[in-house]
């Protein structure tokens, strides 16, 4: 850990040097390239929403109450951004991997985003991930589709919205692909089969609200789990109450539960095999509460596998859950720490936990300087870790 | 790796050439450009003698019941064409409902009144006139008084070819209120590229405005205003509300809904919103901090801000930053005739 002090500190004097830097900014991605906003309209700090974007992504890109009245993509500014991080990464492993440490520069998460109006009432997003292979100690990325969805927002009412396509599923109360970190929630990547919580779907989504009320039912195929292409057959919902005004994300109180139903092919069933799919479910509580320029998001998951995915004796029950808070005392710098932890299957007595803090700084509204420590531990037979320190720099236009 | 640097360049291309402005200055809302001249309809074009009738029916107290009010009683010049009560006092002492507003740039407004009732100035100007609590005049005896004043007689036959004619008196007082606009304020010159025109407050300001304030998305335009019609839930959680638009248009969907004022001079206009229940700036900026007053039918951009209190006096910055430079119009004299007043009227 003595390279972590100094990587630490030459990240603090990174920091320091960007508070000297004037602090504004003129373009911004998308769709505040298509109003003239800033970020800060739609992002406490980029990439996470606060209210005001929450609602505008639930009204399928339009702001609330313009339905109708708004510009579509071919009457606007190319409907074009694009976001990377690009930095330094310093990790040691203990009995994980080969290595006990690796220390590279790193370019990934580049991604090439386009959205907007196609119509009244009719939005779409579409995220791309190009591959970049791995050179010299730069770690690469694998290509992908990640979005490309359809939302026709307000169908009769705010109480019926659908998406279709390839989306981020609104099971997960907090998005995966809008965190601050760079560390995963562990309970969306703990899975024996089935899926990780963390994969983007294909499928079709109901949403809607009212009141106080806020609701998603999916029917999607099941992501990274349907290799086999067995057809859709996951199914999903998710039901949410705001206590006080906004959404629950900077402001306002929000508990939500939810429930995942789904099949997948485990791993020693061979395609072939006849009814080969098991079934898995979660079951999940989540809050969101807010307190002036503090946040705190929690949720709290219970997992049962059919045993065919553990090679158990019986189905397999494994929890876990994060507690995250972060603080923004001022638009240019946010503050986080997380706790993540899972607890494995009786059968096997694993527990993983991660504790993870940081902070970011904004020179401008789409440019932040990043700073993550995180470390990882695993208890099984062998117990195992890992931990890393990360500087990048974080950007979109 | 080729093929995605060529995405990216191509990107890149797509996506850069965007002018070099300052924060928040381009787009679909927040306006690049000064407020230019105000539009001027087809059937009242602007003439010289047609103004200065309309001045002079503005500062004239004989259009009211009891030759007391005139439009300047509450539009005064020297409160920047409004007045700092929260709501006006009309004939017979008696207190309106509603804040008067300013007239400054008000001919850049697609509607009038605080429910947009009136879609011109033309329409806007008979409506003080023979509201009871206003004027409390009817138009037939503002005819009749006007027609007893020679100079009015000959200014009529002059500007419209016809005697003195309620027709004529709107039209006359619009054309004088398109005059009534504001120059050019410190934003205006920041962003036309003179970047110690605000100071670093301001600027702050306008990024929190045209960001986590929220607020461009109904004060946009040059006008800062996008000429429709909101719920804020102020007044809402009384037991007899005004219920604003609602009130003109019937429909329901319109409940508690005001006019999205401009805020060009904002700084010199309070108090503020359509009852006058706020009496800063400052406290305008807390009561969108807290999110307006709950209602069942708050707009749905109205949202919680959590703003620091460093925030909230940036923004007062850049509202201040909103004050251009005042027409130099004054009262004139009030024409000799029948019942002639004082210069100016009075309460």
């Amino acid at each position: 850990m003595m390279k972590h002090t100094r990587l630490i500190g030459c990240a603090l004097a990174l920091l320091a040097l960007a508070a000297l830097l004037p602090s504004t900014s003129s373009a911004v991605p998308v769709f505040a390239r298509k109003y003239g906003f800033t970020c800060t309209m739609c992002h406490t700090a980029f990439p996470q929403l606060n209210d005001f974007g929450s609602r505008y992504r639930d009204n399928g890109y339009q702001l609330p109450g313009r339905e109708g009245e708004e510009r579509t993509v071919l009457e606007g500014p190319a409907p074009l951004a694009m976001r990377t991080s690009a930095g330094y990464t310093y990790t040691t492993f203990e009995n994980v991997l080969d290595g006990e440490e690796v220390s590279q520069f790193q370019l990934n998460g580049l991604d090439l985003l386009s959205a907007g109006l196609l119509g009244a009432g009719i939005g779409y997003l579409a995220v791309y991930t190009p591959e970049i292979a791995a050179m010299r100690g730069t770690e690469g990325q694998t290509g992908s589709l990640e979005m490309a969805s359809v939302v026709f927002s307000n169908l009769a009412s705010p109480w019926l919205s659908l998406r279709v396509g390839r989306f981020e599923p609104a099971y997960v109360a907090a998005s995966v692909k809008r965190r601050l970190t760079f560390s995963p929630y562990e309970i969306y990547e703990y899975a024996g089969g089935g899926i990780a919580f963390s994969e983007t779907q294909s499928g079709i989504e109901l949403s809607g609200r009212g009141g106080a009320f806020r609701y998603a039912a999916g029917y999607v195929d099941g992501a990274e789990s349907n290799n086999a292409d067995d057809g859709p057959g996951d199914a999903y919902a998710r039901a949410a109450m705001v206590f006080g005004p906004g959404e629950g994300q900077t402001v306002g109180q929000r508990v939500g539960i939810v429930g995942y139903f789904g099949k997948a092919r485990p791993m020693v069933l061979t395609p072939e095999d006849e009814d080969c799919r098991r079934s898995f479910q979660r079951f999940g509580v989540d809050v969101s509460l807010n307190f002036a320029q503090v946040h705190f998001a929690g949720q709290y998951l219970l997992g049962r596998d059919d045993r065919e995915f553990w090679h158990f004796e019986e189905d397999a029950d494994f929890s876990g859950g994060f507690a995250e808070v972060n603080y923004a005392p001022l638009v240019s710098l946010i503050g986080f720490a997380r706790y993540d932890w899972v607890s494995g299957p009786e059968e096997i007595d694993t527990d993983i936990t991660r504790i993870t803090a940081g902070l970011r700084y904004y020179f401008v509204d789409q440019l932040a300087a990043h700073l993550e420590y995180s470390k990882w531990e695993k208890e099984w037979t062998v117990d195992s870790e890992e931990e890393f320190v990360a500087a990048r720099l974080d950007f979109a236009f | 790796m080729k093929s995605v640097l060529v995405l990216v360049l191509l990107l890149v291309l797509v996506v850069l050439p965007v002018p070099n402005r300052p924060p928040g200055a381009e787009g679909q809302f927040l306006a690049n450009t000064q407020l230019g001249p105000p539009p001027i309809p087809a059937d009242n074009p602007q003439t010289d003698a047609k103004i200065r009738l309309g001045q002079a029916l503005y500062f004239d107290p004989r259009l009211s019941a009891d030759n007391t009010i005139s439009c300047a009683t509450c539009h005064d010049p020297k409160t920047a064409w409004a007045n700092h009560n929260p709501t006006d006092t009309g004939i017979g002492g008696q207190v309106g409902d509603r804040n008067s507003g300013t007239i400054l740039d008000s001919a850049h407004m697609k509607f009038q009144f605080w429910d947009g009732r009136a879609a011109s100035l033309e329409e806007q100007a008979l409506g003080p006139i023979h509201n009871p609590i206003e004027m409390g005049e009817t138009l037939e005896n503002v005819v009749r008084k006007l027609e007893a004043i020679p100079w009015y007689r000959d200014m009529f036959f002059t500007v419209f070819g016809t005697g003195v004619t309620t027709d004529g008196i709107a039209k006359a007082i619009a054309a004088f209120e398109r005059i009534v606009v504001s120059g050019p304020s410190p934003y205006d010159r920041y962003l036309a590229g003179d970047r110690e025109a605000m100071g670093p407050a301001a600027v702050r300001g306008l990024r929190l405005f045209n960001g986590k304030g929220h607020c461009t998305p109904c004060h946009s335009g040059p006008a800062f205003s996008d000429q429709s019609f909101h719920n804020l839930g102020v007044g809402m959680d009384s037991a007899h509300p005004d219920l604003g638009r609602e009130k003109h248009t019937g429909d329901p969907l319109d409940r508690g809904k005001f006019k999205t004022p401009g805020l060009r001079n904002v700084a010199l206009t309070g108090p503020y919103l359509h009852d006058g229940s706020e009496a800063t700036l400052m406290e305008v900026i807390e009561l969108y901090n807290r999110g307006g007053v709950p209602n069942s039918d708050l707009d749905p951009l109205m949202l919680p801000l959590s703003f620091t209190s460093r925030e909230k006096q940036d923004l007062v910055a850049f509202l201040e930053a909103l004050t251009g430079t005042l027409p130099a119009i004054e009262a004139p004299p009030l024409p000799p005739g029948a019942q002639a007043l004082p210069k100016g009227g009075g309460r």
